[in-house]
């Protein structure tokens, strides 16, 4: 193929560079159109479930709405207030903001359609997501105005503490699966819930053994998830442009085109982490039917396997909106207590699970003479009862995790409850002087 | 439940929940909004008292009924039939204006050069009306009331200094935004009305709208009413009025009710027409019946003989009736010089 396309554009630089032109273009057109969708979307939605209609007003049951909202940020004053650090002040949507397209570069959009296929997707992921915090600071300290610092230190605060869980709660499943790929995540994710791939000489690939059917999935699915919430500022964790307090935290000074961009990067960074989510812990593009499909007619396949992928991530965006419409904003101690004494010890726990499982289902079996994984106890083999069979391994491994980390959950709410002595009186100074405690 | 502790104490709401722990309610939180979510693509909120469903009304599209006291801008009132004013230039309205926007100039006889209880010209500016509704509420002869009309917005700024000519209007197209108003103050209002056009002489006192076409007041106000008559998206968000434009089909149905009420109270009067207009009512012909209701007015108005006729005392012309009053006006005065000896 690289051949031929040799002999009709040249030497090889060439196509690789207009392959990369073409799909650069791809990206720096499909995020945009993906950000004005989503803000109609919330909009729409978030309406829906205060009783409203939302905007439908421009074009088509108000789809054009985005359209009208650029025009009117196109002819927006751009103002820079004067004491500003100009430079930084211009430079800290960029900063922020082209990060979040970097990480669409490696997130593959469906089958066989990731722009660049980097085996340590994943670590490209987490390192790059989190230089968007050094634009958030930028701005808030190039604007020199105190709710914007006020803003920008708790945004940094808020991204930091949270990368955290979220870093480890992705690294249980890269223990757990062995890649950093994501592009191999998905073939990983097929057959049966739980069972996985493990019985697919007898039963045809369903596609449905999505990590968040495992214990170490479904919990680090729902550490990973609320980390999104917070390093994309989402309801309950919009701390940092609390509007009721602080105006719009880093964002205060901005306007036009300039806020657009922060706002886009908002946006594009819980789509991409949305994305993210959906292919390590939802299966990818998996569902029944796809693989088949891939299978028969790959151009169809790959097309269906990115509208799977596109609704799984458009759902969690749908989950963010719903919590946006129920949940009111958090406080600043809740939010660094939540991320320290509960997730973060939960995606300890994770990672223990992880190995567990691992370890079950690598143990060698008889006498273990090749195998690394030699462990005797009086020189018998503890796990040599597990036999070869893959489907005991994973449902006792399933069994082991579950334990473990439903254990884990109920022990760390239980630890991080209100101290002992929790009388009437104790509630009702609580209510008092609002020093109520999570959870 | 009071709680004491070393601090003060407090009070306690029982909401009478079980406890919830673990987050369980945050699940109940998200099941309400997600409730509400549902609930808004398939129902639409009907009353106010209703806590789920869509309450938004598209407003140019839809329109809420207005509320009969509802009050925008002050318009005046002539009488549909005679075409008279009931403004008899009192200036209450004038005196109690809180932006001083009303002014007006009593008419005066020209053959006797005596002010005459009618208005010359009125004038209020309507950009600075504070929609107070004073004047309509200190009017000793309904004269003036409040307009439902709120779609005045323009960018010719003289033009909302609004003169008679264009605040004049009907009684009858009063009727259809505020009949249960009307009803309550018609009687009394038109008994003065009637004494007071007695003391009118020639056009004076007569509505400049009434004078260039008498006969269509009460069709005008019909016609409009017939743009009802199409189908009504909403039941209670429904398109409402332009001035005299028209009027709910709901409206409607109580005016008449209200009508046949002042008929058998009247004993009677004339029961067929009263029969004819509810059963033009029946008929469901929205756009016809004003115009019946209108028609019916004589008969239905509470047994008060209201007719140009009769108003003038059988008089067959003005002129006539204003050399009377000079034959009057000089026996009382050759009087009086004859009792001051």
């Amino acid at each position: 193929m690289l051949q031929f396309l040799e002999n009709i554009f040249g030497p090889s630089w060439i196509v690789s560079l207009i392959a990369f032109l073409i799909s650069t273009t791809v990206i720096l057109i499909v995020t945009p159109v993906t950000f004005m969708m989503m803000t109609w979307f919330e909009r729409r939605i978030v309406a829906r479930m205060q009783d409203r209609l939302g905007p439908n007003r421009v074009g088509p049951a108000g789809l054009l709405q985005a359209v009208a909202d650029g025009v009117k940020m196109f002819t927006k004053e751009n103002i820079t207030p004067r004491a500003a650090d100009k430079w930084v002040h211009l430079i800290a949507p960029l900063v922020a903001t082209g990060p979040v397209i970097f990480l669409f570069a490696v997130i593959p959009w469906g089958y066989g359609l990731s722009p660049v296929d980097i085996n340590v997707s994943v670590l490209f992921v987490i390192a790059v997501s989190s230089i968007s915090a050094v634009g958030l600071m930028m701005g808030g300290w190039g604007s020199n105005n105190k709710f914007a610092l006020l803003g920008a230190m708790r945004a940094v605060a808020q991204m930091v503490s949270y990368e955290i869980p979220a870093v480890i709660a992705l690294l249980s499943m890269v223990l757990f699966t062995g890649t950093m790929n994501l592009n191999k995540y998905t073939e990983l994710q097929g057959g049966l819930p739980i069972l996985g791939n493990t019985l697919k000489d007898v039963i045809p690939d369903l596609g449905l053994g999505w990590f968040v059917f495992t214990p170490i999935g479904l919990v680090g699915f729902m550490i990973f998830f609320i980390c999104i919430l917070s390093e994309g500022e989402r309801t309950p964790f919009d701390i940092p442009e609390a509007d009721s307090e602080i105006v719009a935290g880093y964002m205060t000074e901005y306007s036009g085109m300039k806020f657009a961009v922060f706002y886009m990067g908002q946006f594009l960074f819980n789509y991409a982490l949305s994305m993210v989510a959906s292919i390590i812990f939802l299966g990818g593009w998996n569902f029944p039917g796809i693989p088949q499909l891939i299978s028969i007619a790959p151009p169809i396949g790959a097309l269906a396997s990115a509208v799977v992928l596109g609704a799984k991530a458009w759902f969690l965006f749908f989950v963010m909106i719903w919590l946006r419409g129920a949940f009111p904003r958090l406080r600043m101690d809740q939010l660094m207590a939540f991320a320290w004494k509960f997730l973060l010890p939960l995606a300890l726990i994770n990672i223990l699970s992880a190995a567990l499982w691992l370890t079950i289902m690598l143990w060698c079996t008889g006498d273990c003479t090749q195998n690394p994984w030699v462990f005797t106890v009086g020189g018998i083999n503890p796990l040599g009862w597990l036999g070869n069979s893959p489907v005991l391994r994973q449902l006792v491994g399933f069994v082991l995790t579950a334990i473990i980390n439903a254990g884990a959950f109920f022990w760390l709410l239980n630890v991080n409850r209100r101290p002992a002595g929790e009388t009437p009186a104790d509630l009702a100074r609580d209510q008092a002087f609002g020093t109520a405690s999570l959870p | 439940m009071t709680v004491e502790f070393d601090r003060g104490k407090a009070y306690v709401v029982d909401r009478g929940q079980p406890k919830l722990r673990a987050g369980q309610g945050m699940i109940a939180g998200l099941d309400v909004v997600i409730r509400h979510f549902f609930s808004a693509f398939t129902k639409k909120l009907e009353t106010p008292d209703e806590t789920s469903g869509v309450f938004t009304v598209q407003y140019p599209e839809e329109r809420l009924a207005m509320p009969e006291a509802f009050r925008n801008f002050p318009i005046l009132l002539f009488d549909d039939t005679t075409g008279q004013e009931l403004c008899t230039s009192c200036f209450q309205c004038e005196r109690i204006c809180p932006p001083q926007v009303i002014h007006m100039t009593q008419a005066v006889d020209p053959t006797t050069g005596k002010p005459v209880p009618a208005v010359a010209e009125f004038m209020i500016e309507y950009d600075a009306c504070m929609s107070c509704g004073l004047c309509a509420e200190v009017c000793p002869f309904d004269a003036i009331k409040m307009d439902h009309d709120f779609e005045l917005a323009t960018d010719d700024r003289a033009g909302m200094t609004v003169r008679k000519a264009d605040l004049d209007r009907p009684v009858s197209y009063y009727e259809t935004i505020a009949p249960t108003r009307w009803a309550e103050v018609k009687d009394g209002a038109y008994k003065k009305l009637q004494g007071n056009i007695k003391r009118r002489s020639g056009s004076i006192g007569l509505s400049p709208r009434a004078a260039t076409a008498p006969k269509k007041a009460a069709p005008a106000a019909a016609k409009p009413a017939a743009g009802v008559a199409k189908p009504v998206a909403v039941k209670t968000a429904m398109p409402m009025a332009a001035p005299g434009k028209n009027m709910s089909e709901e409206k409607l149905a109580r005016l008449l009710s209200i009508r046949a009420a002042n008929v058998a109270k009247a004993g009677g009067a004339a029961p067929a027409e009263a029969e004819e207009v509810l059963a033009t009512a029946d008929t469901d012909d929205v756009a016809e019946a004003p115009a019946a209701v209108a028609a019916a007015r004589p008969v239905s108005s509470g047994g008060i003989p209201f007719s140009a006729d009769n108003l003038l005392g059988g008089v067959p012309a003005n002129t006539t009736m204003a050399e009377d009053k000079v034959e009057r006006l000089k026996s009382i005065r050759s009087g009086n010089l004859a009792r001051r000896g």
